[in-house]
């Protein structure tokens, strides 16, 4: 729900959440959810770096060390992203380097417990990539 | 009735990673705003609905430290975690079990589930409540209520059970007087305009189905131009905040096992700004309700507000009122 900003429950990334590395970026992304959800029901929106939107294919997720493509996450259902974790969204791309940027991530949740609930998480960051 | 706190209340706090689960009941017992300690299975505990047995011995040990009394686990009727299918009833049964057996290995008396679990499902359930001594209690919540179509539907189940591990969660939402103010004072400082806002409240007042309203709702908003994601914030008060009697709950006060006390916000005079604490807490007490209520703050939803502060206040106003109705 963008149309609640701002309130922990609604962050999609963090503080400090910028890094760049050799092939592009890592960014550090909280679950917008008071509570932990299966991977399966979390969907990675779009993802824009200084306005430029990064294909999906091009975004991968990684959670405690694993890492899946975004097509795959709606297949985890036993995977848990614990609430308290973040989890990280590796974007290769080839306009990369360190300095400020602007970093904007749409996370979409399907809580599976409220049928038919999309719940739509859009944060927009400048970052200083670390 | 018995004063608690849901750490629910505090997700901000814990969410920020400020305060670790074991600081929260550090922070409650501290505070003295247990000694009832309520706890989101999916929330607080990683790895949930699996209980180690280090963490069963290290909540027990803080439990009996911080002489908090755990009331109700939290659970979930989590039906669509492959999205686009819902499990079937055996699946359902299949995943309600391993929470409450959890609740019952961390010594919680009451399982707190929801209603998409479906009457069927918790009535295959009950051997397994009974067995494990946990009541399993249905949270009853806005947009429904005691008589709503959804819950009377485990009203026929219970009556035909009548099992005593059968119960009722009333959650305060679904009798509220009005929508908060300090919700819509949020909806203000956004720039939602006061013609949308006297709209909502105007549908909000009427009466009627919650989801129906909110569809009325939306449609003369489209139709006057609003913003969409305005609109859309704005419409969450429908499913959010029901205007039953608070009376509506004396039918079920028998089997109810435990309460959510929700609140927003207070008025100059210290009272609940939206909920008739007033009214519904001596009818609880009157009725021989002498279990636990938790302390709900959802103001965290739009609120940066010091939850821990909201919770004092709340059980503050919530002594005065017993002391003196």
């Amino acid at each position: 729900m963008d149309y609640i900003p701002h309130m922990q429950t609604s962050r999609v990334i963090s503080d400090n959440g910028l890094r760049a590395t050799p092939t592009g970026y890592r960014i550090d992304v909280r679950l917008p959810w008071y509570r932990s959800l299966p991977v399966s029901t979390v969907e990675v929106g779009e993802v824009s770096i200084d306005g430029r939107v990064i294909d999906p294919s091009k975004v991968t997720f990684e959670l405690e060390g694993c890492t899946s493509s975004l097509a795959d996450m709606a297949d985890q259902v036993d995977k848990v992203w614990f609430v308290l974790d973040s989890a990280y969204l590796i974007v290769e791309t080839e306009a990369h380097g360190g300095g400020e940027h602007v970093v904007s991530v749409t996370l979409n949740l399907y809580p599976p417990y409220i049928r038919g609930l999309k719940r739509v998480s859009r944060d927009r960051k400048t970052l200083q990539a670390r | 009735m018995k004063l608690g706190t849901t750490l629910y209340a505090l997700t901000n706090e814990y969410l920020s990673r400020r305060y670790s689960f074991e600081d929260l009941l550090a922070q409650t017992a501290a505070r003295g705003t247990g000694p009832g300690l309520e706890v989101v299975g999916f929330q607080s505990i990683r790895g949930f609905p699996v209980i180690t047995d280090e963490f069963a011995a290290r909540f027990k040990e803080l439990v009996a430290k911080h002489k908090l009394v755990p009331t109700s686990l939290a659970i979930n009727a989590d039906q669509e975690i492959r999205r686009g299918r819902v499990m079937s009833d055996d699946e359902m049964v299949a995943y309600h079990e391993p929470q409450i057996r959890a609740a019952a290995k961390l010594g919680f008396p009451v399982a707190r589930y929801q209603y998409g679990a479906g009457p069927e499902v918790i009535r295959r359930l009950v051997p397994l409540a009974e067995k494990l001594n946990v009541r399993l209690g249905l949270e009853i919540h806005a947009p429904q209520h005691a008589n709503h179509p959804d819950v009377v539907k485990y009203r026929e189940m219970y009556a035909k059970v009548r099992s005593p591990f059968l119960g009722w969660i009333p959650d305060f939402s679904s009798t509220a007087k009005t929508v908060p103010p300090s919700f819509l004072e949020f909806f203000r400082a956004q720039g939602v305009p006061e013609s949308l806002i006297c709209l909502a409240m105007e549908i909000w007042y009427s009466e009627g189905d919650a989801y129906k309203r909110m569809m009325q709702y939306k449609e003369k908003a489209r139709a006057s131009g609003a913003d969409e994601a305005q609109l859309n914030g704005l419409s969450l008060i429908f499913p959010m905040f029901g205007k039953q009697d608070p009376r509506s709950w004396l039918e079920l006060l028998p089997e109810v096992v435990h309460i959510h006390g929700k609140f927003f916000g207070f008025d100059a005079e210290g009272n609940e700004e939206a909920i008739d604490y007033p009214a519904l807490l001596p009818l609880f007490r009157d009725g021989g309700f002498t279990g636990y209520m938790s302390s709900e703050w959802e103001g965290h939803m739009y609120s940066d507000a010091d939850a821990f502060q909201m919770i004092e206040s709340h059980q503050a106003m919530c002594r005065r009122i017993l002391a003196t109705h």
